[in-house]
């Protein structure tokens, strides 16, 4: 594939033969690939083809049944969720998941605080926590919305919230599963804009997104998953003009 | 009247105390159990253990019952980690069977179903404490205190954590919450509070058995926090107060007949429950569909 | 001598456990209630049944009532009860809640009017009979694994031959199936409380002349109902039934090694070891939580 801008980035996440199967469907099939930094990596493949998955196996809400994922360099082979996230990786989920009862600035101060011990918080922690809040809840359009409780937002905002958790956060790595999905032209500029802005800001993201508009308005490198297996993995150019994937995608298969 | 009342305000506090620590793991963390009287009568056991053989002052039982409440509390919070919803509330509803059980059957510990009786008063630094005029400033000044902890627990991060982990858990854990730690946290608290009020209530009454402890007040705990409503800071003293109330409004309406007053106030809290979640599941004290949650 | 005595008795209260936790489990897979007052309704059957024979009346009209009334309670919960709470989102938590206060009203109504004592249906059914040395057996025992039997048998028939036992079974194996079948969701949550409420009758009859009937435990009942349900696994028909043999055999094969007040507690650690090592149970749905 030669040595494009996409390949000469440091690889956060390494993936190395990662399986995992429900009873006998191969969900996710000796999958291999690297998460650069700094770039925006598209998981793409029609339904079912495991992408979801490859999320859960990553941040260890579903334990794999063989192969190796590094962090940094690291091994996170037996990680738990909640670990992954304390080690700088997080994610978004298909269906939200909102704390629900909760208020759109509540979602986002459970997101930012790391403590599971009940201990106070220092005057200087409260104030850095309050202007993190008010700068996310700006960028995403929130800001007159902060004391609706989540589960009586519009679906667009229920969206940008799912989104604003995130980005309150310090982490390294953003995986976010059909973010943009169902939301209309002008909302979804709007999280291209927060989402390219967040990225030259340092953030690495891998995305699962079906828009194919979408896809090559931001994508710097695409994966290819079909069937739990990678087909593909490189410039998106290269990914999208392949008749034979695009075949697979379009549900022309033969 | 002044003594009935010195006592309804006792037995009031004692039994607020009570909702608000179930209130404080069901409401906040969704941890539905109907064991809390069991923790209840762990800290009575303890208490009186600790008064009867070893020195009454309240620096030696409370303590004493509150590390015994958090140490068993463990047994509650293991199947909570594990699953919740139905499958928690049949794991609590055999705890309590089984306490029971073991509350009437350990004679050496608990007098067995004949109970314990000549509990000494509560003695601070050396200072007796039996008059109900005396004891209520204990009681009330017990309950002060837990419930301020428990706010300021309630509204802090760690209570945002817990409110986090009953609306998505797997939502919380994808954001670093440490569930499984979080949860049991919140189960130990809340035991070693309600073993408080065990030993105030062993001590005020200077006696105690196991028809204290059985599954019907762990389901008048319950009562008393949906009544009042759960998840609510109010919810749970007004859930007490109302139901302990019931019983002498229920003794002045004579067509009544006086001596299944406590049927009838079972009855009627039984419907109140079942009448509340059709019309107003957030309980009395509960809001309505459209308000925010949370202060801070 | 005494295994296959307690083995025999086991298995006629096991029989008994598995026809009343079937009927829970069937009610919860199909409609995903959590019909707590599922041990109300076992109260309202067993002491109908037992009002009908102190009054007098033979076996079949007494069955008849205990039957009606068991029926009749069912609905009336789902129609005036349930149905309200679930038209606007209904989580589990509330339609426990006002199932469990429904309980305690019917405990306490039934107390008020039979006494909160023990009471006992005579019959010499449940006299002993020494069938060989050292092993009695009343007739009772083999009535009620037979009662098992017929009502098992039917079940199964119902389940797997008509339109609307397919349609439940359908629903306990997957609740998203509702709108997929053209029958009207309500009416087959009629019929699932219809059928869930029956499946307690014999229990609740067979109980009244053996174990003999007090107010309160319908808690007992729950306990079982509950456990049997998780330990076979939630949606599992057959395995709520094995289950609750398997409690029934293991609470009475515990009296060989502990006084009789400790039985429950072997049901209690049976459901606590499934809840910790195997929450989807013998034969459930993998996802458990």
């Amino acid at each position: 594939m030669g040595a494009s801008a996409a390949d000469t980035q440091d690889v956060l996440m390494e993936l190395r033969n990662v399986d995992k199967a429900f009873g006998g469907v191969k969900a996710v099939d000796d999958v291999s690939m690297d998460l650069r930094a700094g770039i925006i990596t598209t998981l793409v493949g029609p339904n079912g083809a495991g992408k979801t998955t490859l999320f859960n196996v990553i941040t260890g809400e579903l334990a794999k049944d063989s192969g190796s994922i590094k962090w940094l360099g690291n091994p996170i082979n037996r990680i738990k969720p909640y670990q992954a996230a304390r080690a700088g990786i997080l994610r978004t989920f298909q269906d939200l998941r909102l704390f629900n009862e909760m208020s759109v600035e509540d979602n986002i101060l459970t997101a930012i605080e790391d403590n599971s011990v009940p201990v106070p918080l220092t005057r200087v922690q409260r104030t850095a926590r309050r202007e993190k809040v008010d700068y996310v809840l700006n960028r995403t359009g929130l800001l007159s919305k902060r004391k609706i409780r989540a589960k009586d937002l519009a679906y667009a905002e229920r969206k940008f919230l799912s989104m604003a958790r995130v980005m309150a956060t310090d982490a390294r790595l953003w995986l976010l599963d059909e973010p943009a999905s169902g939301l209309d032209p002008n909302s979804y500029e709007k999280f291209l804009e927060i989402l390219r802005e967040e990225v030259r800001q340092g953030v690495t993201v891998c995305i699962i997104e079906h828009n194919l508009d979408i896809v090559i308005g931001i994508s710097d490198r695409i994966a290819f998953l079909d069937r739990g297996k990678l087909l593909a993995d490189g410039e998106p150019q290269t990914v999208l003009n392949d008749p034979e994937l695009r075949a697979i995608y379009f549900g022309e298969r033969t | 009247m002044e003594a009935y009342l010195l006592n309804l305000v006792i037995l009031i506090s004692i039994y607020s105390i009570l909702g608000v620590t179930l209130n404080f793991i069901m409401g906040y963390a969704g941890i539905y159990s109907l064991a809390h009287a069991v923790f209840f009568g762990v800290g009575a056991y303890a208490g009186t253990f600790m008064a009867m053989h070893v020195n009454a002052s309240i620096f030696v039982t409370l303590p004493v019952a509150m590390a015994v409440g958090a140490l068993l509390s463990l047994i509650l919070a293991l199947p909570a980690l594990r699953v919740r919803g139905e499958y928690f509330v049949a794991a609590s509803l055999g705890l309590q069977v089984l306490a029971v059980t073991i509350f009437s059957e350990w004679k050496s510990v608990t007098g067995g179903i004949g109970g314990l009786i000549g509990i000494p008063p509560l003695d601070i630094v050396g200072y007796e404490v039996f008059k109900p005029s005396q004891f209520i400033f204990v009681t009330v000044g017990a309950l002060i205190i837990i419930l301020f902890v428990i706010n300021r627990l309630v509204h802090s991060s760690f209570g945002r954590s817990l409110r986090a982990i009953r609306d998505s858990e797997s939502a919380a854990a994808a954001f670093g919450k440490n569930v499984p730690l979080i949860k049991t946290i919140s189960v130990v608290i809340s035991s070693a509070f309600t073993a408080v009020a065990g030993v105030l209530y062993a001590s005020y009454f200077s006696f105690i058995n196991v028809e204290s402890f059985m599954l019907d007040t762990s389901v008048l705990i319950m009562a008393m926090v949906i009544i009042g409503g759960t998840g609510t800071q109010a919810g749970p003293i007004v859930g007490a107060a109302l139901l302990l109330v019931l019983p002498s409004l229920i003794s002045y309406l004579d067509f009544l007949p006086q001596t299944e007053i406590g049927s009838i106030q079972q009855i009627i809290y039984g419907l109140g429950m079942a009448l509340l979640m059709i019309y107003r599941p957030g309980g009395i004290v509960g809001r309505k569909k459209q308000s925010e949650t949370g202060k801070e | 001598m005494l295994a296959l005595q307690l083995t025999i008795t086991g298995l006629q209260t096991g029989a008994l456990y598995a026809l009343t936790a079937v009927g829970f489990s069937l009610i919860f897979g199909s409609t995903r209630i959590f019909h707590f007052a599922h041990g109300a309704t076992f109260i309202i059957a067993a002491y109908l049944f037992y009002y009908m024979n102190i009054s007098g009346y033979g076996l079949i009209p007494g069955a008849l009532v205990a039957t009606a009334g068991a029926i009749i309670f069912g609905l009336l919960l789902n129609r005036f009860v349930y149905v309200p709470i679930q038209r606007d989102e209904g989580s589990f938590f509330t339609v426990f809640v006002a199932s469990f206060g429904i309980g305690i009203v019917v405990q306490n109504v039934v107390g008020m009017i039979f006494g909160r004592g023990y009471v006992t249906v005579q019959t010499p059914l449940s006299f002993s009979v020494e069938l060989m040395e050292g092993l009695y057996v009343a007739p009772l025992a083999w009535i009620s694994m037979l009662c098992a039997a017929v009502f098992f048998g039917i079940l199964w028939c119902f389940l797997k031959y008509s339109q609307m036992g397919k349609a439940l079974r359908a629903l306990s194996d997957n609740p998203e199936l509702v709108r997929v079948f053209g029958l009207n969701p309500r009416f087959i949550s009629a019929c699932a409380f219809t059928i869930g409420s029956i499946l307690v009758v014999p229990a609740a009859i067979i109980s009244g002349a053996t174990s003999g009937l007090n107010p309160a435990m319908g808690h007992h009942v729950m306990l079982i109902s509950l456990a049997a349900t998780i330990v076979g696994g939630i949606g599992s028909v057959t395995g709520t039934l094995l289950a609750g043999l398997a409690l029934g055999l293991a609470e009475s094969l515990a009296l060989l090694y502990v006084d009789s007040q400790w039985t429950e507690a072997v049901t209690f650690a049976i459901l606590f070891l499934f809840i910790i090592i195997r929450p989807s149970g013998l034969l459930g749905r993998s996802t458990a939580h």
